[in-house]
């Protein structure tokens, strides 16, 4: 679908062929019942359809709420999950179906750092241990110790240190041990998985400059995973926005910021706690409700129950039944409030009224809005459109 | 001045252990005014948590040394016993953690959690209890109260938990609500949906809001007071105009600059290098100094008291006020151009 779109319009400064390119990629787990003969009776949705490329040297960011996929989406091209549909192309070289023993060489050029820097190193053994291990495995040449010294030294750990265990290091050097690993065998992409997340916030700025310290240095691809809107932003070249297994948006990092196009990535963008002054009006959109459940995603725009800008379009405030609003009529948020709360159960909302239908029945796809911005909407806002003042038109 | 809803006076809750005495908490003072919100913000390990668990009496005497005062409703709340203290909190003084999973018992309905802190406090059937519930979780903005009430907390979402839990801190209609992260485990979306619930309760009941995060977005959002918290000590208090547009202490100033925004984009961060101080081996003088760009001669040997030293509002740091405008502005000017 959008996905020659996406793909023919890497960001200026990285163009040429894509380190990795992900089409159509799909993962469902499958949610069983009975002991014996299993049968499969729902699917979680977690990763559905999505694209992306990522060009060599650049740091793609991908955003989204917890259960949207997105560490799924990390799992899944690093191979670490198979996936149910799609195509992984890394390197020109398609490896969605190559087999573990075949992607071992793969494997070289392509490494994760962890959330947790507690859970993903081994307490029983000590840093050198840790941080030798790709040259193990990978049988390569040469004096491992130096390596790993050498190593340890430009991640900004001391090297004497090198025959410690994790439980003797702090946090934040902890993840320099998990960074050091990654980096042993000079990959060329780096999947990080909100690397910094676990860590303090003084601790935090330190990492993510050696992050990027790194790339610099040996010209590093990253796809960037994290909750933390400011962290995405201060990293990423591009940005991917996901909600609930989809990609919804995808745009260079100033411009997804200043420019949203998608009404989701609107709201999240003003979710973000920040300072305001005590004059200064503050313009949150507040989405109402809970993420619905991937298990029996909405049809047409997953986004479509909790949408404000789909009830500006259709430009009316909500009758409620006399069971839902004693008064009959309130407010559209409350309205919006009370569908998305009532989501699954008996719905005496009928969305019909409020959302365009499109939204409701057709999934939107990924199409380019304006140049090299993608969003999956049927009504992109324009430039500068403020959401509430939509939702209350 | 009518008197203070809180005050605390040079709190210190010490833990001996076979290291050492960790020094969690190690004189803290500070007065909340009735319907007031206090912003406290610190990292892991700077005895945010522990002072306010030692404020509710939820540190364990025999554990740990704890000394100073904690006045609240004109009682010294360090010096009442454990049966009083019970009266005072839950009933006086609500609480909400960070984890609605684990502060709510997965075997009994949300419900008759509420209920049983009701019936704790106040003699009332349990046909009024429910009644109540409803009402408390129709306020915090659940959606069909009745039928939620008598879910399990496994049913609910995380917003949904935490909304309970406020429902039940807020249920006595306590004077005042400690709230130590009570959203760090939730996503941003819900995240601004619970500021808001806090935002507008507090209002709506006129309670005094101790927010404790290490998130410095989520008290520049909601408090209009704020306390920055280090190595176990306060190192600077003022409103959230003063923290934020005139910070007078290093480690303040580190903190904003460290911090990536949605808002602009700089081209480096500027890291507070090392890591946070042991609480047993604390460094002499000032806690910060070893991290500290600035330090010069009394930093490592004078413990700089928490006082106003003429920039307006209090902070604990021997620079001149002179220095500290100085280097502040230049630190603007800095990030002004790198943003540009």
């Amino acid at each position: 679908m959008s996905l020659t779109s996406v793909d023919s319009a890497p960001s200026q400064k990285h163009s040429g062929e894509p380190l990795l390119r992900v089409e159509n990629l799909t993962k469902y787990f499958p949610i069983t019942s009975g002991i014996i003969l299993q049968r499969e009776v729902a699917r979680v949705h977690a990763v559905e359809d999505v694209s992306f490329s990522i060009h060599p040297g650049e740091t793609v960011g991908l955003v989204g709420e917890s259960g949207c996929g997105k560490s799924t989406t990390a799992r899944l091209v690093t191979r670490l999950l198979d996936p149910t549909s799609g195509k992984i192309t890394f390197e020109g070289r398609d490896i969605t179906y190559t087999s573990q023993r075949e992607m071992r060489p793969v494997r070289r050029d392509m490494q994760i750092i962890f959330q947790d820097p507690y859970a993903s190193l081994n307490p029983r053994q000590t840093i050198g241990q840790i941080v030798g291990a790709p040259f193990r495995i990978h049988k390569t040449e040469g004096d491992t110790k130096k390596k790993v010294q050498d190593l340890m030294e430009r991640t900004g750990l001391n090297p004497e240190h090198y025959n410690r265990y994790p439980h003797e290091f702090s946090g934040g050097q902890r993840q320099r041990i998990g960074v050091a690993r990654a980096l042993a065998l000079r990959p060329k992409l780096i999947v990080c998985d909100e690397p910094v997340s676990a860590l303090d916030v003084s601790i935090q700025a330190q990492i993510l400059n050696l992050l990027e310290d790194l790339q610099d240095e040996f010209n590093l691809t990253y796809l960037f995973i994290s909750h933390d809107l400011g962290v995405v932003r201060h990293v990423s070249d591009r940005i991917a926005v996901m909600y609930l297994g989809r990609v919804v948006e995808v745009a260079g990092a100033d411009e997804l910021y200043e420019n949203p196009k998608h009404p989701y990535t609107a709201a999240l963008l003003s979710a973000v706690p920040k300072e305001h002054t005590d004059s200064g009006l503050r313009e949150r959109i507040v989405l109402q409700g809970d993420v619905p459940s991937p298990v029996d995603p909405p049809s047409g725009c997953s986004f479509h129950p909790r949408c404000p800008k789909a009830r500006a379009v259709m430009g009316k405030s909500v009758q409620l039944t006399s069971e839902q609003a004693e008064g009959g009529q309130v407010s559209l948020e409350e309205a919006v409030a009370r569908t998305a709360a009532s989501e699954g159960d008996d719905t005496s909302v009928d969305l019909s009224q409020e959302v365009p239908e499109d939204c409701r029945k057709e999934v939107p796809p990924l199409g380019q809005v304006e140049n090299e911005h993608f969003a999956a909407c049927w009504y992109p806002l324009e430039k500068g459109e403020k959401l509430q003042q939509a939702a209350k038109a | 001045m009518a008197d203070p809803l809180l005050e605390v006076r040079d709190l210190k809750v010490h833990f001996p252990t076979e290291d050492g005495v960790v020094k969690a908490v190690d004189g803290v003072s500070f007065r909340l005014e009735p319907g007031e919100t206090l912003g406290v913000v610190g990292e892991s390990g700077s005895g945010k948590s522990v002072a306010f668990l030692t404020v509710m009496g939820l540190i364990h005497r025999k554990s740990a040394r704890v000394e100073g005062e904690v006045i609240f409703d004109g009682r010294n709340l360090l010096a009442l016993p454990e049966d009083e203290m019970r009266h005072v909190r839950g009933n006086k003084i609500g609480m909400v953690f960070q984890d609605p999973m684990t502060s709510l018992h997965p075997y009994y309905r949300v419900g008759s959690q509420i209920a049983e802190a009701i019936r704790t406090h106040r003699d009332v059937n349990k046909d009024d209890a429910r009644k109540q519930v409803i009402e408390m979780l129709r306020r915090v903005g659940m959606p069909r109260p009745e039928d939620r009430a008598k879910a399990y907390p496994h049913e609910f979402s995380g917003g949904m938990r935490q909304r309970a839990m406020i429902a039940m801190g807020l249920a006595l209609n306590p004077a005042l609500l400690i709230a130590d992260e009570p959203t760090t485990a939730l996503d941003v979306t819900v995240q601004a949906q619970i500021l808001e619930l806090i935002g507008r309760l507090q209002q709506e009941f006129n309670v005094g809001v101790v927010l404790i995060t290490h998130d410095l977005g989520v008290v520049a959002d909601v408090s209009k007071k704020v306390m920055v918290m280090y190595g176990g000590k306060a190192v600077e208090m003022g409103t959230r105009d003063e923290i934020f547009r005139q910070p007078l202490h290093p480690y303040t100033w580190g903190l904003l600059d460290s911090i990536p925004t949605v808002d602009k984009r700089v081209e480096r961060l500027v890291p507070i290098k090392g890591a946070p101080p042991s609480l047993i081996n604390r460094p002499t003088g000032c806690s910060f100094h070893p991290r500290c760009p600035h330090r010069f001669e009394p930093c490592d040997k004078d413990i700089p008291e928490l006082k106003d030293r003429g920039g307006g509002h209090p902070d604990a740091c021997h620079l001149s006020i002179e220095d500290k405008r100085r280097l502040w502005s230049e630190r603007e000017q800095q990030r002004a151009r790198a943003a540009s």
